[in-house]
């Protein structure tokens, strides 16, 4: 059997903020869904399968939350799938969802990725209830001070990356994050979180949700031919790697070097960097900008951070990068990595709206998790063939 | 079996309900039990779609009961601690009258005797309500509600929320290689394995070299160095949650062992401000003495104190800062 | 009949299966990983891609499959992924991963270490977070609510469960992955204390540490590999609404569905490994299965001989397997269920190759 085309043809995401004491964990959940579905111009009955995503079940106190939501998600009586591959997920639910289609026994899958932090606490989930917790920033500050070290990147980069993916949210109607004052000033006077992370050089905590619909090159093509753009998946990939060894580069992890060269190769890309219109990259600490150009070797060793610095990473810019507003504007942990990928696929859709990248045709994500250690990244077009060949 | 650790997981989870979980459990606060249409049906507890297609349900509530039939039982001879009953009682599937689903609590029936498929049962209602599903104290066999003690009255807003206070504890066997390295570090030595494929060396509690998946043990340990080079650092603004004790920002450093390939990830530090940290400084384990061990708040590193600059000069490598593994 | 698409089981470990054990999750995959690869005839090098199944609160931790990446031998780094399901549906993800085509073998697995903590007090968390987890709605409440149900219908009687306690126990006594076993009167069974009315001990699972690893890969593959090949010539899952209350507790929907979409009934089943926990299940299962009075169940003593959560349905794909490469059969079935009063239900069909 071989590798059948799948299309995304429907995209949902909630509006994200600190807490959405409005709905339930299912309210939160369907909306996105429904969403989905409308986009899709599909009912739930139409789904043949539903694949859930999300992060530690500690977050929320839930444990195996789609037991409760199979009904919520419309598949009684249908396969639901639960993967849970750390902050990576987001991105391993699309890619799972859309092998059920690829393979040729689905046609129409949903994916549903969430978070609903607020009624936990991240720090506490993260530490598993102990004191001292690292949380998510202090574990990968010494990465981030690594990367500066050898790059040689200015101090500004990270406040530079901050401002920029913030002004980017104040143009998806969806961000948590819309601050629409900040500047470099303010980022590098906001407090010292993890040395060298800023306060405002960080993620928020998000409740939120992100869903989409999958199906097969015939819903692509009928979808195509009644208007709606769909987004093909030119290539997938997921890496893993154990995260404590001596001689281990968390910086350049050879999981992300690997993963992003199976995808490109897929894809029938050589040159990533060209043949890339933009990216959406999980950055939850400004850093990880220029060290996920680098370590996807979009930029030589040495050289990311001087496209953020030249303003290449902006929405204007010649590789647009986070158009979203990104991991710094929402994050819904669980979500973020499905974001990512979804957010990609609106580009090449053409449905980014104000945050649009003009004419792109062929765009990257990406999501990580743990140490970073897990990855998942998918390139997407508006051509099954966008080089050609 | 060797020895076990326990500990306990438990977090103050705070639970927003929705339109149609919340307008249920104002209602118990009303006294009330309301269920939702969904054409011919009437579901109870009300859910906010229809289990058979997805669709969202209109907010079309209705007044079922109070007293219901039970469908079926079972009965729990030893409640354990999140039962809503301390002596032995029914989870009952209940069809409350004008509901066409059945809804699942406890029936406080008194003996196992008193309980059988079909009989009638009324609910006792807290009479302190606050919007929870424990509103409803229990049923018990009968027509009649009840209310136990005084009643306090509905909620004087619309309940929105509620408290879930999950709590589990874990008793977690200790390995035989954790076990002697936390010897070890009794003793004031840590303890390391070394790999006899890729010659690649781990801390004493890791059970196994995950590069060549093999196990290591007992005949792979070697003594690490007790003294080495701070190759990177964070420091860390505290955040409070539960189970947080750190109130100052504070430091965890990446310590590469000298002349062992090693670093130790995240390591505290002693007598060393924040301020005057930096990479290359050159450090060595303190460890508590008996008497300072008791005081010890319980941290990861057992008897380590921390890391102490030794005085001598800093390693000045730019390599360094990547030693973070 | 297995085609050239089909995906067969190569090789397979399963761990020692104890009340208590002193290992790590990640040991106890390390074991049966080494052991599966080995049992496969290829290196840990040769495995394309790596899909485990676990629970972090059966764990006692966020992310505690992270750990358990250990055990893979990731490096260079793997493909590689994870479900918070038993490691049936992990291997439900490798098999459709499988059929992409790019990719040959995958390594599949399932742990858990149940031990550590009272399952009274866990099993709440996974329903409704609502209407049922506050109440502290355990999995063996929901199981004696089915049990009474069907015992009201006339579908089991008690008797019926001593007799399956007894016939499980018995059974396991030959199988090495047993944990509790032996020779039960019936009679003394039911002369027993309820537990849980009308549930007494011996209809409950016991209480389980261990893991179970499987080596699956594409048919040309297999073949090179494998005299024997086990092809899954079937493979789905269901689910179903998740409250109790909106469902009939006398009939499993999602496993008859599960059963015609995997195809059981294209051909003759002649042993059923099921994920019957409780003994009222493997009547239930049964008929939802669409299976004969002639068809062997659980020989191997099943989930009542010994139930690693998270690990126990795939266990129940190799004792199903075993009996096709080892104990000549040509058809079997395994099933694995998630969910209260078996919400959701995995089918997989397996058979010997054509030659």
């Amino acid at each position: 059997m071989s590798h059948q085309p799948c299309a995304i043809v429907g995209i949902g995401q909630t509006h994200h903020k600190k807490a959405r004491r409005d709905v339930s964990f299912a309210g939160l959940v369907r909306e996105a869904a429904q969403r989905a579905l409308d986009d899709a111009q599909m009912t739930w009955t139409d789904i043949d399968a539903v694949v859930v995503g999300k992060a530690p079940d500690l977050f929320e106190g839930v444990m195996k939350p789609e037991l409760y939501l199979s009904d919520a998600l419309g598949a009684t009586g249908k396969p639901m799938f639960r993967v849970h591959t750390a902050g990576s997920v987001g991105g391993t639910t699309g890619i799972v969802a859309s092998h059920h289609v690829e393979t040729g026994r689905f046609e129409r899958v949903l994916a549903v990725a969430f978070e609903k932090q607020s009624e936990g606490n991240a720090q506490f989930a993260l530490g598993s209830g102990k004191s001292g917790s690292l949380g998510a920033g202090g574990a990968f500050a010494p990465y981030m001070r690594s990367y500066i070290a050898r790059s040689g990147a200015p101090l500004d980069i990270g406040p530079m990356v901050a401002v920029k993916d913030r002004l980017n949210g104040c143009k998806n109607p969806y961000a948590h994050l819309k601050l629409k004052d900040i500047d470099l000033d303010t980022v590098k006077a906001s407090p010292m979180l993890w040395e060298p992370v800023r306060f405002l050089e960080s993620c928020p905590s998000s409740d939120g949700a992100c869903a989409a619909v999958f199906t097969n090159q015939a819903g692509g093509e009928a979808a195509a031919k009644a208007g709606r753009q769909p987004a093909w998946i030119l290539g997938s990939a997921v890496r893993s790697e154990p995260s404590t060894f001596p001689g281990r580069d968390p910086v350049r992890p050879q999981g992300a070097v690997d993963c992003a060269w199976d995808v490109y190769g897929q894809a029938g890309i050589t040159n990533p960097r060209e043949q890339i219109d933009c990216a959406e990259l999980y950055v939850p600490f400004s850093w990880y900008e220029p060290m996920w150009l680098e370590a996807h070797d979009i930029a030589e060793p040495g050289e990311g951070w001087k496209m953020t610095e030249r303003g290449d990473t902006a929405l204007g810019g010649s590789f647009p990068v986070n158009m979203s507003g990104g991991v710094l504007s929402s994050n819904p942990i669980g979500a973020s990595g499905l974001l990512r990928f979804t957010e990609a696929a609106l580009q090449v859709r053409g449905m980014a709206g104000e945050h649009q990248v003009e004419g792109a045709k062929v765009a990257l994500a990406q999501a990580y998790g743990a140490a970073a250690q897990y990855f998942s990244m998918w390139v997407v077009s508006n051509s099954l063939d966008p080089f050609g060949n | 079996m060797s020895e076990v650790r326990e500990m306990t997981i438990q977090f103050p989870y705070k639970r927003s309900l929705g339109p149609v979980v919340g307008a249920f459990m104002t209602a118990l606060t009303e006294q009330r039990i309301i269920g939702i249409r969904n054409g011919e049906q009437v579901i109870c507890p009300p859910i906010e779609w229809d289990p058979a297609t997805g669709n969202e349900l209109a907010h079309d509530f209705v007044d079922v009961g109070p007293a219901g039939t039970v469908e079926s039982w079972s009965w729990v001879a030893k409640p354990s601690e999140q039962h809503p009953l301390d002596h032995p009682f029914a989870f009952a599937l209940i069809r409350i009258d004008g509901a066409t689903t059945s809804l699942l609590h406890a029936v406080d029936a008194g003996s196992i005797d008193a309980m059988s498929t079909g009989m009638r049962v009324a609910p006792r209602w807290k009479g302190t309500r606050i919007g929870h599903i424990s509103d409803i104290d229990a049923f018990v066999p009968g027509e009649v509600s009840e209310v136990a003690g005084d009643d306090t009255g509905p909620a004087a807003e619309p309940v929105e929320m509620m408290d879930y206070n999950a709590s589990i504890a874990y008793t977690l066997p200790v390995t035989a290689n954790e076990l002697r390295a936390e010897q070890a570090n009794e003793e004031g030595r840590f303890l390391g394995l070394k790999c006899p494929k890729c010659g690649r060396l781990y801390t004493g509690g890791r059970g196994f070299c995950p590069i060549d998946a093999i196990e290591l043990g007992h005949e792979h340990e070697v003594d690490l160095p007790q003294k080495g080079v701070i190759t990177n650092y964070t420091i860390i603004e505290p955040v409070p949650y539960p189970g947080q004790t750190m109130t100052e920002p504070f430091a965890r450093v990446m310590v590469l062992l000298d002349g062992a390939d090693i670093v130790l990830g995240y390591q505290p530090t002693i007598d060393l401000p924040v301020t005057d940290l930096h990479i290359g400084i050159r450090v060595e384990a303190v460890w508590a003495s008996d008497a300072e061990l008791d005081d010890l708040a319980s941290t990861a590193e057992g008897r380590l104190l921390g890391w102490i600059p030794t005085g001598e000069p800093d390693v000045t490598d730019p390599e360094l800062v990547n030693r973070i593994y | 009949m297995p085609n050239a698409d089909d995906i067969a089981i190569i090789g397979w470990n399963v761990s020692p299966m104890v009340r208590h054990t002193d290992k790590t999750e990640a040991q106890m995959l390390l074991e049966v990983c080494s052991g599966a690869v080995e049992h496969a005839g290829i290196t840990r090098a040769e495995i394309d891609f790596t899909c485990a199944g676990s629970c972090d609160y059966v764990a006692g931790q966020a992310f505690s499959f992270v750990q358990n990446i250990d055990a893979l031998g990731a490096w260079p780094p793997k493909r590689d992924s994870h479900v918070e399901m038993d490691g049936a549906w992990a291997m439900y993800e490798a098999w459709l991963r499988l059929q992409i085509g790019d990719i040959d073998t995958a390594l599949v697995m399932g742990s858990g270490r149940s031990s550590t903590a009272d399952p009274t007090l866990i099993y709440p968390m996974e329903m409704d977070p609502y209407y049922l987890a506050p109440l502290g709605t355990d999995a063996t409440s929901f199981a004696a609510l089915q049990a009474r149900a069907l015992i009201d219908a006339g579908k089991v009687t008690e008797r019926q469960m001593a007799e399956i306690a007894a016939r499980t126990r018995r059974d396991g006594k030959d199988s090495p992955y047993a944990q509790v076993t032996g020779d039960f009167d019936v009679d003394a069974l039911l002369a027993e204390e309820y537990v849980n009315a009308p549930l007494r001990r011996h209809d409950l699972p016991p209480i389980t540490d261990g893991a179970c690893a499987v080596v699956i890969a594409r048919a040309d593959r297999a073949r090179e590999l494998c005299d024997n090949p086990v092809f899954i010539t079937g493979f789905a899952h269901y689910t179903e609404a998740h409250y109790p209350g909106v469902r009939s507790l006398l009939e499993s929907p999602s496993i008859t569905l599960a059963a015609k979409a995997a195809g059981v009934d294209e051909g003759p089943i002649e042993v059923a490994e099921i994920q019957a926990a409780y003994t009222h299940e493997e009547p239930l299962i049964v008929e939802a299965l669409g299976l004969g009075a002639d068809v062997a169940v659980n020989p191997s003593g099943g989930p009542q001989a010994a139930n690693p959560i998270m690990a126990t349905g795939l266990v129940r794909v190799t004792e199903a397997a075993r009996q096709i490469r080892d104990l000549g059969k040509s058809r079997t079935l395994a099933h694995s269920t998630s969910g209260p009063c078996l919400q959701q239900n995995l089918v997989c069909v397996l058979e010997g190759d054509a030659k």
